[in-house]
């Protein structure tokens, strides 16, 4: 990762749907090619939201890691326009 | 003497307003007490009238009011917007300059639909979220429209009126429907969330009806630009569409008085306890609505839900004579589908929305709404509504499990900070 590249932790633990995706857009929105950003989740539907976003977006979905009550997802931005 | 300062005069602040006039009564009447409703316009509308405005074709000024026929007694209104908010010194600038000191203030300035935050889209697209004036424009270019590709976009979120998008598809084929030239118009509904309605169960009933009507959806897609001149839109995930009108909801922020007075988050949204509706960090400001931060609806019956709760506390706390309330996150957003048929989106903090079944008895309840609203404003609707909505709010004695707020915290250069 380069200096000017950020790691961006979001963390919508408590929000239920779609609090946690919308959390990511915002983030999203903001983001460089190659920021790295970690989403904190309590919602389980946060899991295939956003798997089926990366997948969609050509965004790379990192990990998923359960940590306890709550899911941490780490993506990578590999993808956007402009 | 305990001053309340009311900012905004839509629904939450003028409901607000007309509650706290009617509890503390006694203490106006006997200079105890008093009741300020800050606010920007004479005109009160009726905002969720402008689909109709923009899709039926009604009227706007029949879901328009004067201000000063909806306060009561006691509600002293300052047609003068407030410009800056002052924690500190517990004071409130107005546009003209009076400085208005409160010991308790509500703040009720809603949200902002702004177009000009998506390039092209203030040019390229019309929405029925920046008043009935607006909406009417709508109405106008559908009794031209002739054939082509109608595309409803969801431009930003949170937005007013979570169900409106969707609402606006369904009665878009309806129109077109009973114009004869449905088989003329392909709708397209974009929206960035994963499925055509954001919580799941309501999706469920939505996406069958979309597909039934032919109401083409493609999700994921978070608008990025708009190219007036090519008549394309398109998204920070890299797809494109053409289109020949283009119906958007525009992002939204938070008030200028808050964004100016430094008080909201990073799209101008006042930090709220979603409980006590306790501004974060001041014990005597509260914060109602659609200018709250809180993850809920922003939707007048919110906003109205969220003022009792804002008025009894304020209350409790001048009288030191009850409890404190929580609010228990309830909404109620009615969606047309068609018809006459309308669901409506229910839950709370704690409990999603659940399945249904589209329903006239739902629709005609939803139409019934826009006539009883300039009264439910005034508070003597409260019995009728407590029996509809069932329970709303709960005393502080006996609080829900403590919430985890949504924090936003950056690091560079690959540093964690978890």
């Amino acid at each position: 990762m380069s200096a000017t590249e950020q790691h961006k932790v979001i963390d919508s633990r408590g929000s239920f749907c779609p609090g946690p995706i919308t959390d990511l857009f915002k983030a999203y929105r903001s983001a460089q090619l190659g920021d790295v950003i970690e989403l904190l989740a309590t919602d389980p539907a946060a899991r295939a939201d956003v798997t089926a976003w990366a997948q969609k977006s050509g965004n790379e979905l990192v990990d998923i890691i359960d940590e306890q009550g709550y899911l941490r997802i780490v993506i990578k931005i590999t993808k956007k326009r402009g | 003497m305990q001053r309340v300062v009311v900012l905004g005069s839509g629904d939450g602040g003028t409901f607000t307003a007309n509650l706290l006039a009617s509890e503390l009564r006694d203490e106006i009447r006997g200079g105890l007490a008093s009741v300020q409703l800050v606010g920007e316009h004479l005109k009160h509308p009726f905002q969720p009238g402008n689909l109709d405005v923009a899709f039926k074709g009604t009227d706007p000024e029949k879901y328009i009011k004067d201000e000063t026929e909806l306060l009561r007694k006691g509600v002293d209104f300052i047609q003068d917007p407030a410009v800056k908010i002052d924690y500190a010194s517990r004071s409130v600038t107005t546009k003209s300059g009076r400085v208005l000191g409160y010991d308790f203030l509500v703040i009720a300035t809603g949200a902002v639909a702004d177009p000009s935050k998506i390039p092209g889209l203030a040019e390229g697209s019309m929405n029925f979220h920046t008043g009935g004036k607006n909406a009417e424009r709508i109405w106008q270019a559908l009794q031209k429209f002739e054939g082509g590709t109608v595309v409803v976009a969801i431009a930003g979120t949170p937005h007013k009126c979570p169900p409106s998008p969707d609402e606006a598809a369904f009665m878009l084929d309806e129109f077109f429907r009973k114009r004869g030239i449905r088989d003329k118009v392909k709708i397209k509904f974009l929206t960035p969330y994963p499925r055509p309605y954001p919580a799941e169960k309501i999706s469920k009933i939505v996406e069958p009806m979309f597909q039934e009507k032919g109401i083409e959806v493609s999700t994921f897609f978070n608008v990025d630009t708009v190219d007036p001149k090519e008549r394309r839109i398109y998204s920070l995930e890299g797809e494109a569409f053409d289109y020949d009108m283009l119906i958007a909801v525009p992002p939204h922020h938070g008030a200028d008085v808050v964004i100016n007075s430094g008080i909201g988050d990073q799209d101008g949204y006042v930090p709220t306890d979603r409980g006590t509706m306790r501004v974060i960090g001041q014990e005597n400001a509260y914060c109602i609505g659609d200018a709250t931060n809180i993850p809920v609806s922003k939707s007048g019956v919110v906003a109205h839900l969220q003022s009792v709760v804002v008025a009894h506390n304020i209350v409790a706390e001048i009288e030191k004579s009850r409890d404190f309330l929580e609010y228990n996150g309830r909404i109620n957003c009615p969606m047309e589908v068609g018809q006459h048929r309308a669901i409506f989106v229910s839950a709370t903090y704690t409990s999603p929305p659940t399945d249904q079944t589209p329903s006239m008895v739902k629709y005609y309840m939803k139409r019934s709404f826009a006539m009883i609203y300039w009264r439910a404003l005034n508070g003597s609707l409260e019995r009728v509504f407590d029996l509809f909505f069932g329970k709303t709010r709960f005393p502080l004695s006996k609080p829900p499990e403590p919430e985890k707020k949504i924090e936003v915290k950056v690091t560079e250069g690959g540093k964690m900070d978890a």
